[in-house]
């Protein structure tokens, strides 16, 4: 079975200035990665240039197809890290955004079946309520799971996600990553996500990614805890990360590092 | 006098040549409005200067004339954008310099403004032809076409352009078809109410949907509405004044544009 997500040799530079340098992985069906980094270490670049919304030097396989052969994108849902039409009167109803989450499509026509799925995602985001109201007269908070519903809505087996949960209240990221967490945890999507609330999603993730402009870690979260010479490679950022799933006397990540202890 | 005023044949070529080019100037404008490149079609209807400047020097018809250097300068504009990665309004600001440059340095050479080149600036709906009138039914089709079949991959494209490369929208193949087709409406409309205001066509009736508009469907047939009402609404007072056909037009919707602006903030469908 071919890897989600496999990435070889990527490189990228906005003029000539080297943001990601030679980022070589896989993400393996089921994985639940959190994505970690420095502001500007390329994280957001990285997701870009998986999604081909950037173009660097390299090779990336989506479930085992070139990106540039890529065409199943229903399988892939994702969420950027703010909403681009936030300050534009676009007089759309969020069940249409919810439905520019299915795949590119000929004529203006909505099945039933395409109806369907969009309130189940809206559903799953307990926002079905929201589907007759303009999508730019909700707030930011709402905004973002409508967003997320239509990241949802074509079922995706791969979820990629820039900081989610930035514009969500604490209930509503509650919400949020318990959805995330049995989307993985009970339909096996495997989910790719940047985050710095590490101590939050934690306990959901499987795998951590440490990106600064280089591959600097990426393994399980027990490799993460466990390992004094990973703290050492990371630096100050990842001391502080490690500190913060410590800090209560017990491993928020729930893995088996004894709290740090 | 309506009935005198419509029996004339040039008033009814040129309100239905006007009424057809305003409808796709007002629907291709309201993508353009959402994707921020408004005044695209003011930098084109620059270029249309240089089309019309080589037409009258060489005695082609200005509009076939100017049909491919709009269309190949819009193209030059996205490619500008690209290719340099710059902000779209820099690249429109770049190429309709140089249009209008180039059109009034073959303007001078050529020997000067004349009454056909005051014309093309300052627009005359009553002297367009039948094969104008025509081809402005083309446009209109094209654009009804494409946005019967395209509806969907048009607006994700407009909404949230990243996303929608995600979900396998061809974007580029989309803003190209957005922009080719503008340029023809822009060289079309140059006519109607000359080529200093043809992007009023393409900005005021959108944006005066826009105020007062629920859907997005809503959004396209009210701007085609205001687009075609401003014809007839200026091509009547213009008769009835003789005063400016194409300058009426932009003042008529001006005024509907204040209308749905005072509607939306008093009984409108936005107010709260």
């Amino acid at each position: 079975m071919p890897s989600v997500i496999e990435a070889r040799g990527l490189r990228f530079a906005y003029v000539r200035v080297p943001v990601l340098e030679d980022i070589s992985f896989s993400v393996e069906a089921g994985d639940y990665v959190g994505l970690i980094g420095p502001n500007g270490g390329g994280k957001t670049t990285l997701l870009k240039l998986l999604l081909g919304l950037e173009k660097g030097s390299g090779d990336i396989k989506l479930f085992g197809t070139e990106l540039a052969q890529f065409k199943d994108w229903h399988k892939i849902g994702y969420l950027a890290q703010k909403s681009p039409v936030s300050q534009s009167r676009f007089p759309v109803s969020a069940e249409e955004v919810v439905l520019m989450g299915l795949s590119s499509h000929r004529g203006s026509g909505v099945s039933a079946g395409e109806l369907r799925q969009v309130y189940d995602a809206m559903q799953k985001t307990r926002r079905r309520e929201y589907a007759g109201r303009i999508f730019h007269d909700l707030s930011v908070g709402q905004q973002q799971r409508v967003l997320l519903a239509r990241a949802l809505v074509s079922r995706p087996e791969l979820l990629i996600l820039d900081e989610p949960s930035t514009a969500l209240d604490a209930e509503s990221r509650e919400m949020f990553f318990n959805l995330l967490g049995e989307l993985n945890a009970k339909r096996g999507v495997t989910i790719l996500l940047i985050t710095h609330d590490t101590g939050e999603v934690g306990k959901y993730i499987s795998k951590f990614m440490y990106v600064d402009k280089k591959l600097v870690f990426f393994g399980t979260k027990e490799e993460f805890c466990h390992s004094n010479e990973v703290a050492e490679k990371l630096g100050a950022f990842a001391q502080h990360t490690i500190d913060h799933l410590h800090n209560h006397g017990h491993c928020p990540l729930g893995c088996s590092c004894g709290g740090g202890k | 006098m309506i009935a005198e005023f419509l029996s004339y044949g040039f008033v009814q070529r040129g309100l239905a040549a006007g009424s057809l080019v305003a409808a796709s100037c007002a629907l291709l404008g309201v993508f353009l409005v959402l994707k921020r490149l408004s005044l695209i079609g003011d930098g084109m209807s620059h270029v249309c200067l240089t089309g019309v400047a080589v037409a009258l020097l060489t005695s082609a018809n200005p509009v076939y004339m100017s049909v491919p250097v709009v269309v190949l300068s819009s193209l030059g504009i996205m490619k500008i954008t690209q290719k340099f990665k710059i902000y779209g309004d820099a690249a429109i600001g770049i190429v309709s310099a140089a249009g209008l440059s180039v059109g009034l340095l073959i303007t001078a050479l050529a020997g000067g403004f004349n009454t056909d080149l005051l014309g093309y600036l300052f627009g005359s709906i009553l002297t367009v032809s039948r094969d104008e009138a025509v081809l402005c039914g083309i446009l209109l089709a094209a654009v009804l076409a494409g946005l019967f079949f395209f509806y969907r991959d048009l607006t994700s494209a407009c909404f949230d352009e990243p996303f929608a490369r995600t979900r396998g929208v061809p974007v580029r193949a989309v803003n190209t078809a957005l922009v080719v087709v503008t340029s023809v409406a822009v060289v079309l409309a140059f006519k109607v109410v000359g080529i200093f205001l043809i992007s009023a066509l393409l900005i005021i009736p959108p944006v005066s949907a826009l105020l007062i508009s629920r859907t997005f469907k809503q959004v396209l047939w009210l701007s085609a509405a205001f687009g075609v009402g401003s014809v007839w609404a200026g091509v009547y007072l213009s008769f009835l004044f003789n005063i400016p056909s194409g300058a009426t037009i932009i003042l008529v919707n001006l005024l509907f544009l204040a209308g749905a602006y005072i509607y939306s903030k008093t009984g409108g469908l936005h107010a709260r």
